[in-house]
């Protein structure tokens, strides 16, 4: 029990014995707490996924005639010929990820689950769509082949001539 | 018969059967309250409840009949797991299998089923029942709060349990699901990450949503129903407008 | 008695303590107040058994539902062929409903969100526990509020096109207004019911409206890329 004297003496800023070993435990804990709670993060992040690799090889050039637009249903894109050369657009939906169809009588993408509806350049005509569909780089590889980079959106309106 | 009744007289007197059952039994007032309260899981209730509760009109037994959708949830569902493979694509065989080839399967998947949208529906009737009852004033509005609670649990187990069978149905419904929670803002790409353990549905997301499905959602759900059927007993018992005054039970609502 | 009473008095029902205590509750608030004792019954076996035979006739009820019906089983899940419509189970087609006039941040995030905070804190606020007609006190007041909330919805929904859920609240709004113009001491009992009416209650019956309707619509009146269709024409 402090006794008069030790009252007498207190400043404002001292603190018993007791006071600092419940500062030390509480702060160890939320150490501790916090160091869980990132591993526990971390555990649930997978850091090794069995997906289908970004980048498609998309067969040869002459594959795809002039001002054709063909679907690859296993890798979402569109690997489109045009007069400005060859470019690569997502087949997936902007909005909840539904898988676009191509509509040759309608010339546009359409999205079978909400009714987005998009130009061959990605541009949105109509729907809740909130963004355009992204463009994909396009390269050719070593081989002659087209080669498609699905992991990063690049800029629109930019061709690979060959 | 009566010699029945003798032989089980005489079991209720040995030793194992008191050894069991510590509080003797008997038709008294005593004895049938501490049937409720000496029990671990019963005396989650009161020894006594009011009359005019059982009405049907009150309640509608709402309450009652979402907890026995969800118990027949547990079971057929513990069944069905007794089958089922949670990978791609064998999920789909064995949702096959049990259709066409398991004994009572197809039952057993048809009841689940109904039974999960039952729960649904019974779980939104309920809580517009309580509601319009009045029956989330204080002191009972923590219990409200645990209801929310357990109504965004029942909307969650359903969700998950609908990838299961993955098949088309399934797919696009979590896929488009799943999209959604990309679209909170700040964190949503990291949460649609996590919740599919990678970026698109396949084999870890069927692993995740069977996990949730089949383990954690439903241990939450059993912990928030016990809190919510405490809840009630200690906040003073079902809720009726006091029936005193006819015209204060009418006004209001 | 006056109906102007703003309490209830009760005396403590355990007549053997000395000094009886009389307790005044203010504004009705309280459950707690025993104002009568009611007739009770043992939980065992009457209360339980009627609770179990409940869940007896829901349970057959439901055996025999899944005996008759089978549970949908489409093709095998393929992620390179979207079906056309890909709609959600019944209870989130309201919110796909929604999602088709809002983006996804709105529809997805923001009203489900909102919606459950709203009937979070629905019994911590007094005026939902006093339970009295919406118009019947400050109606001077209250009135141009409302009026300026609902010309707000209406203007809201009209604008992004919502015409699902105009109907709703234009039906709701009409019956507020009948609520208004009624007083307790109407003629007709409908005008009675509705004047006797809380904010809780027609905010909620509100909500379940639009419920209703979203997934109604969502269901039946869907098709193909989310067109609209005429159920009675496929």
């Amino acid at each position: 029990m402090p006794d008069e004297k030790q009252l007498e003496g207190k400043q404002p800023n001292d603190f018993d014995r007791r006071a600092f070993f419940v500062k030390l435990g509480l702060g160890s804990l939320s150490i501790a707490a916090a160091g869980t709670a990132v591993f526990g993060y971390q555990f649930l992040s997978p850091n090794v996924l069995y997906e289908p690799s970004p980048i498609i090889n998309a067969g040869k050039p002459e594959a795809y005639p002039l001002d054709s637009v063909t679907l690859d249903v296993n890798s979402g894109i569109y690997i489109m010929h045009s007069s400005e050369g060859f470019f690569s657009v997502a087949a997936v939906c902007t909005h909840l990820g539904c898988l676009t169809a191509w509509k040759p009588e309608l010339g546009i993408i359409a999205c079978p689950c909400h009714g987005s509806k998009f130009k061959r350049s990605g541009e949105k005509i109509e729907g809740p769509a909130p963004r355009p569909l992204p463009w994909y780089r396009v390269w050719l590889s070593d081989d002659g082949d087209l080669m498609v980079d699905r992991s990063t959106p690049i800029r629109s309106m930019q061709f690979l001539r060959v | 018969m009566a010699t029945a009744a003798n032989y089980f007289d005489q079991l209720r007197k040995t030793r194992v059967w008191r050894s069991i059952f510590r509080s003797g039994t008997g038709a008294s007032t005593l004895h049938r309250s501490l049937v409720i309260q000496q029990d671990v899981f019963l005396h989650l209730f009161p020894t006594k409840v009011r009359r005019r509760m059982l009405n049907v009109g009150v309640t509608w037994y709402l309450g009652t009949m979402t907890f026995g959708t969800f118990l027949i949830l547990v079971s057929t569902g513990i069944l069905l797991m007794l089958y089922y493979h949670p990978s791609v694509p064998q999920a789909y065989s064995d949702t096959k299998d049990l259709q066409f080839v398991v004994t009572s399967g197809l039952f057993l998947r048809n009841l689940h089923r109904w039974s999960a949208h039952a729960m649904v529906f019974l779980v939104f009737a309920h809580m517009f029942k309580v509601f319009y009852r009045g029956a989330y004033r204080p002191p009972r509005e923590f219990n409200w709060v645990i209801g929310v609670i357990l109504l965004l649990i029942t909307l969650l187990l359903s969700y998950t349990g609908y990838l299961l069978p993955w098949d088309q149905l399934a797919y696009w419904a979590i896929t488009v699901g799943s999209n959604i929670a990309s679209a909170v803002p700040v964190v949503g790409d990291k949460v649609h990450f996590l919740l599919l353990g990678g970026n698109l549905v396949n084999a870890n997301a069927l692993l995740r949503f069977y996990v949730l499905h089949c383990m954690i959602l439903p241990l939450t759900a059993i912990f928030f129903i016990a809190i919510h059927f405490w809840r009630i007993r200690k906040d003073g018992g079902l809720y009726a407008p006091p029936p005193a005054e006819p015209q204060r039970a009418k006004e209001g609502q | 008695m006056s109906d102007s009473k703003d309490f209830v008095a009760g005396v403590d029902s355990n007549a053997k303590r000395e000094p009886r205590r009389v307790v005044f509750v203010t504004r009705r608030t309280s459950a707690q107040v025993r104002v009568a004792d009611e007739e009770v019954i043992q939980t065992f076996p009457e209360g339980l058994f009627r609770a179990a035979v409940a869940i007896e006739i829901l349970a057959i009820v439901l055996v025999w539902i899944a005996l008759l019906f089978n549970a949908p089983l489409e093709g095998l899940a393929d992620p390179s062929h979207t079906p056309n419509p890909a709609k959600a189970p019944w209870y989130f087609l309201g919110l796909q409903e929604m999602l088709h006039y809002f983006p996804p941040v709105v529809a997805g995030v923001l009203a489900p969100t909102l919606v459950v905070i709203a009937l979070i804190v629905i019994p911590y606020f007094n005026i939902n526990i006093e339970a009295e007609g919406v118009f019947v006190k400050d109606r001077s007041r209250r009135l141009p509020v409302f009026y300026a909330v609902a010309s707000a919805l209406l203007l809201f929904l009209t604008i992004f096109r919502v015409y699902v859920a105009l109907i709703p609240t234009l039906i709701m709004i009409a019956l507020m207004l009948v609520a208004a113009w009624s007083s307790p001491g109407s003629a007709s009992g409908a005008r009675r019911y509705l004047a006797s009416k809380p904010l809780s209650f027609w905010i909620m019956t509100w909500f379940l409206f639009e419920l209703l309707v979203l997934t109604a619509v969502g269901t039946f009146f869907r098709g193909p890329g989310w067109s609209w269709v005429w159920p009675w024409r496929t």
